[in-house]
């Protein structure tokens, strides 16, 4: 058994900034401890979070995309919308194989919202509220509370 | 790093032997080019002399491209205006001497340019001093006569009604340049920009660029005796750099006061008294819309200097893991898409 990735992140954030920046002489040098401190809790938190966030906002997304296939005009870009949701499923849950999914996610639901806005009709508006609110919930996956 | 600074040093200075460098020191923050301070002496034929300097030195990459001949220009445009600068002494635009391009400038003595101490209760009484000479000395920068300076040498003149479409142009180039990841609330920002542009510029200034505090050098006193970090000035609409001032970003306080220090009602009436120019509540949108977006390209840039390993300055992962999603809550409040 060993200590978890974000337990010894935790230890270096506090070694950094609690034991070691003071006893730094030049303000360059405590500046540069300081920012280290603040990388490794930052990044405690990201470890853990990371397959998760990734995951919903996946799932999101395609699900945004599945519903927009059926009412874009540009049946080019329904196509792209479809088969991007089709391939969300990662075939490993690595950060990086599920993060380059999520790119691919996530570019096609640019193109989906910029053509949803000049999309008239009440199911494109409806369709442009859901994808403002998965924008402001991408926001809050990545919030880190305690820093800003 | 000393050596090689008294070798450059010697034949620039006037009668100049024995010049002995010291108190070597790197400049925190500087994220977009290294800052180091350091005191020079040197033999002349009437004496001993001295002198501190600042010096500003390219790094590989950075949060930001830019060039440094044009920032030097903009120094130089200022010296002896109503808007202080620190005096201008040497440019270099080659590697051969310091490994990259450099300029040098006198120090000023005895300021301050922290963000956080400004808000100590010793500024308590400066305080509301240095935030009206902030908006004082915006305004001189905006109704300065640029033409025939060294800013009109450097810089392009867009005209009004193009002020905006040339900065979103260069800031829209250097996201799609620098992402790392797809930006759904960034291009939604710059479309939506693209669709409600704001009223021509009332007139075509010298913007600063990055207008605020943590740029200006401040006194206990509540004088403020220079206005640094030009890296980014260019010719454009002035309403671009209050609107940079009011960024949420800068709100150090979290009290909803510009910059911690001045409300920003109070900071329209300063500039528009001293400035003759209005602040019109349509083009102040656009450019706080703007703001976000300028914001963003810059800590995109810094995090994908450095997941390219071009430069392993650690600032640029801390702005990416503390701005980039902050920019896009900004992002979203400007727009009115928060809730």
């Amino acid at each position: 058994m060993t200590p978890e990735a974000p337990k010894v992140l935790n230890g270096m954030a506090s070694a950094l900034l609690v034991k070691l920046m003071p006893e730094v002489r030049t303000p360059f040098g405590q500046s540069v401890a300081g920012m280290a401190g603040m990388l490794a809790f930052v990044l405690a938190q990201e470890s853990d979070r990371a397959v998760d966030r990734l995951h919903r906002e996946n799932e999101a997304v395609a699900a945004i995309l599945r519903d927009a296939a059926a009412i874009l005009p540009d049946e080019a870009l329904s196509d792209r919308a479809r088969e991007a949701a089709g391939t969300r499923t990662p075939p490993d849950l690595r950060v990086s194989t599920m993060q380059a999914i999520n790119d691919r996610l996530r570019a096609v639901f640019i193109e989906v919202h910029a053509a949803i806005e000049d999309t008239p009709g009440d199911d494109a508006r409806a369709l442009e509220e859901r994808i403002w609110e998965e924008i402001r919930e991408s926001t809050r996956r990545r919030h880190l509370e305690a820093l800003m | 790093m000393e050596s090689l600074l008294a070798r450059y040093l010697e034949p620039c200075l006037a009668d100049c032997r024995d010049l002995k460098i010291s108190h070597l020191l790197r400049i925190p923050g500087g994220a977009s080019r290294e800052t180091w301070m350091f005191k020079a002496v040197w033999q002349t034929a009437t004496g001993r002399q001295s002198q501190e300097f600042i010096l500003r030195k390219d790094p590989p990459a950075s949060l930001l491209e830019t060039d440094r001949e044009a920032e030097y220009a903009f120094y130089s445009t200022f010296a002896g205006s109503d808007v202080p600068v620190p005096a201008m002494r040497w440019l270099e635009t080659g590697a051969e001497h310091l490994g990259s391009p450099f300029f040098i400038m006198e120090r000023i003595p005895d300021i301050e340019a922290s963000t956080r101490v400004i808000l100590e209760p010793r500024y308590d009484e400066a305080r509301p001093k240095i935030a009206r000479r902030m908006y004082e000395i915006l305004a001189a920068i905006h109704t300065f006569d640029w033409r025939d300076t060294e800013a009109a040498r450097i810089a392009a003149a867009p005209a009004p009604d193009d002020c905006w479409r040339t900065e979103l142009d260069r800031w829209e180039a250097t996201i799609d340049e620098n992402e790392l990841n797809p930006q759904p609330a960034v291009r939604a920002g710059l479309r939506w920009l693209r669709r409600n542009p704001p009223p021509p510029a009332q007139r075509v200034s010298v913007v600063h660029g990055d207008y605020r505090v943590g740029n200006i050098l401040y006194h206990t006193d509540g004088g403020i005796r220079a206005v640094v970090d030009w890296e980014m000035a260019h010719l454009g609409d002035p309403i671009e750099d209050v609107a940079w001032s009011f960024m949420a970003d800068w709100e150090w306080a979290r009290d909803g006061l510009k910059g911690g220090i001045i409300a920003g009602a109070d900071a329209i009436a300063i500039y528009e008294k001293t400035a003759g120019l209005a602040v019109d509540p349509a083009a102040l949108h656009w450019w706080s819309v703007f703001s976000n977006i300028k914001a963003q390209g810059i800590w995109l840039t810094g995090a994908k200097s450095f997941q390219e390993g071009r430069n392993q300055e650690l600032i640029m992962p801390v702005v990416a893991y503390t701005l980039i999603n902050k920019e896009d809550e900004n992002l979203l409040k400007s727009l009115g898409r928060d809730k």
